[in-house]
């Protein structure tokens, strides 16, 4: 009898290692891991490494090269040709910055390799006719139109004012709202660009008071959105409503700065009370994995990696195959329903619903659309203290 | 009006900030002709120990200049003891490699500590303001302006009154002559580099409560601070004063009556037109 068992036991060993898959399958990953886009280049590597594990649970063996391109997009593009031709990578997930995404898809072209942008928001990236250039998040015209969307559905906004840091994605974020709001009949009584890391805004902020907007959209990275609004408090700007386009209100820290973050809206391509199958799931892994809240970046890269290591898997580690697969192929996952469509002059982007989500007492809850609304809006902006 | 008072004080009032930092390199250039391009990053030093000594020992950032002058004082000492030293006769170019050398051992070892993350301070009054006449002025802002105009009173009674005051100024105007006095002109280099450490410090310390820090925050101000002091004359803390002001102001009106995009233009615009009319800056050569 122990014999036996002891043969059984030999034997189910013995039979592990044809479970496993053959050879690994190599995926570069570009992001800004070093550098002023750190903060949040570090939520997409966390992501990433939650969709490395549920790879292997469901036994697709990735083995990744990390590319750090410091948020410069000649460094991007440095790695870029590193991962196409030294490597050898089947397909790359990156990198975050709009810069550097549009940088390195002219080298997707002309290496051959699939690659997937997960959170860059700049409409060129898939507007250019590319075969080999896949995008996870919605593009920025719809930052835009989704938040202005919301602030009609709640009052009746004439004016509004633009103010935007002058890199890719501040400008063509404000570029496309700009037409947005043409389209609506709202005027815009002020547009003012800035340059980031400047420590006075008020300058600016007094100009756009003294048009007294009813909307005021604002697109910054991380603490450029703190700054705009404690001085906006300082000078006392008053508008109806504050929309912040993505990024920098997007953030933990900023939700934490209560006194000025409150009743500020935002738009985001994912909340982690949305009711996407396994996002709330996600959110709760996320936190007890890194002991902070995950962005929609963390959820845009997870929902990247996993779709582009089950297409290469699929597809055997053949470039062409994975850019056919990945045109054909539709997914369900924490970021909704995925699939690469050419539209409205777009290619191979998927087409993602945004969310509008608005700051209460230090907490962000998703306002609208409707359906996937948790709390009531708040709406006009409550009197500075 | 109200638009053009505004953007007029708050210009004054970051401009104040602007000019501690651009004192502090004049000083080093004056007594040592060398230029410290690590500046910047000096005061990035001075920025995460006002934010260590809030987080950590909850001090307020403008009572922790208090701490912040000697610490950054002896911290400045000692680059120059140890490093600066040693390349005061050598050639320019070296002199400039040391210092963004150094500059970059500052910022990356930040960064190993404390990671690239953005950090910002918030007090009570951090976004707090009072209004005078329809003005809003920054409650931080008109604090750390205060300080500064105490810290720079006080510097120039130090060059103008005091004897080792008078030596620094004598090493700055000719170095064998004061050495030929009997003037330690060694001892004088490690105080000059000690004090404009402890002003880029300072200048650290003051703007945290209105702005944000992180490890390459540096070379944004070594390139600002440069300008200022070129603008107001190599070496002229009257010059450096008057220049910091003049950039601050240039950036509050170019970004209301331009646009914010276009400020920086209007401040090299500026400083090329001295620089063209007047090639030595505003306030001459060497005068201290």
């Amino acid at each position: 009898m122990k014999k036996y068992s002891v043969l059984m036991l030999m034997a189910f060993f013995s039979a592990i290692p044809s479970l496993s898959p053959a050879a690994a399958i190599k995926i570069g990953v570009i992001n800004s891991i070093t550098g002023p886009e750190a903060p949040i280049g570090e939520n997409l590597t966390n992501g990433t490494k939650l969709a490395q594990e549920d790879l292997k649970k469901k036994n697709i063996n990735v083995d990744l090269v990390w590319e750090d391109d410091t948020g410069k997009p000649q460094i991007a593009m440095s790695a870029m040709e590193k991962l196409a031709t030294r490597d050898k990578v089947v397909g790359v997930v990156g990198p975050y910055t709009s810069a550097c995404a549009n940088a390195v898809a002219k080298l997707a072209e002309k290496y051959k390799v699939s690659l997937l942008v997960p959170a860059a928001a700049k409409e060129e990236i898939t507007r250019q006719g590319y075969k080999w250039v896949y995008r996870m998040n919605a593009p920025a015209d719809v930052y835009a139109s989704v938040l202005i969307d919301a602030a009609l559905s709640m009052g009746k906004p004439k004016t509004i004012a633009f103010i935007y840091e002058n890199t890719d994605f501040g400008t063509s974020t404000t570029k496309t709202a700009r037409e947005y709001v043409a389209k609506k009949g709202i005027k815009v009584v002020a547009d003012e660009s800035y340059s980031k890391g400047s420590p006075d805004y008020r300058s600016t902020l007094t100009k756009i008071k003294a048009r007294n907007p009813d909307l005021v959209f604002m697109v910054s990275y991380v603490a450029d959105a703190i700054l705009l609004m404690r001085q906006a408090r300082e000078i006392q700007l008053q508008p109806k409503a504050f929309l912040g386009g993505g990024a920098g209100f997007t953030t933990a820290e900023f939700a934490r700065e209560k006194e000025i973050s409150n009743g500020v809206f935002a738009c985001t391509q994912w909340t982690d009370d949305v009711s996407w199958p396994d996002a709330k799931e996600f959110a709760r892994r996320y936190k007890s994995r890194f002991g902070k809240e995950p962005t929609y970046h963390a959820a845009c890269a997870y929902a990247s990696m996993m779709v582009m290591a089950e297409t290469a898997a699929k597809a055997g580690g053949d470039r062409e195959k994975v850019r056919i697969e990945l045109k054909k192929g539709k997914w369900n996952g924490i970021m909704g329903e995925v699939k690469f469509a050419d539209y409205d002059g777009f290619t191979n982007q998927n087409r993602h619903q945004m969310l509008v989500e608005q700051i209460q007492n230090g907490k962000y809850e998703t306002v609208f659309p409707l359906i996937f609304a948790t709390k009531k809006h708040l709406y006009p902006f409550p009197k500075w203290q | 009006m109200t638009v053009f008072l505004q953007s007029l004080i708050s210009g004054i009032l970051i401009g104040g900030v602007y000019a501690l930092i651009g004192i502090g390199l004049t000083m080093i250039f004056g007594v040592m002709r060398v230029i410290n391009f690590a500046h910047g990053d000096i005061m990035m030093v001075g920025m995460y120990l006002t934010y260590n000594l809030f987080t950590l020992c909850g001090i307020d950032p403008f009572a922790s200049v208090v701490i912040c002058i000697p610490v950054m004082f002896l911290f400045g000492g000692f680059l120059q003891k140890i490093f600066i030293n040693r390349v005061l006769n050598a050639l320019p170019q070296n002199q400039i490699l040391l210092t963004i050398g150094l500059g970059l051992i500052m910022s990356n070892t930040i960064m190993l500590i404390y990671t690239s993350d953005y950090k910002i301070l918030t007090t009570s009054y951090s976004s707090g303001s009072f209004r005078i006449a329809g003005i809003s002025i920054s409650e931080p802002l008109a604090i750390s302006f205060l300080i500064t105009v105490i810290i720079t009173a006080a510097l120039y009674w130090f060059l103008m009154k005091t004897d080792m005051g008078q030596a620094i100024r004598a090493t700055a105007q000719d170095r064998e002559a004061a050495q030929l006095m009997g003037i330690n002109v060694k001892r004088m280099s490690v105080i000059a580099f000690g004090l404009g450490t402890a002003l880029a410090g300072t200048a650290g310390a003051l703007i945290t409560p209105t702005y944000y820090i992180f490890p390459q925050i540096g070379s944004t101000f070594t390139l600002k601070a440069f300008v200022i002091t070129v603008l107001g004359g190599m070496g002229s803390v009257i010059g450096a004063t008057l220049g910091g002001v003049i950039i601050g102001i240039a950036e509050s009106m170019g970004a209301v009556y331009i646009s914010s995009g276009w400020k920086e233009v209007l401040v090299y615009v500026i400083f090329l037109l001295v620089l063209l009319f007047k090639p030595s800056g505003l306030m001459g050569k060497s005068r201290m």
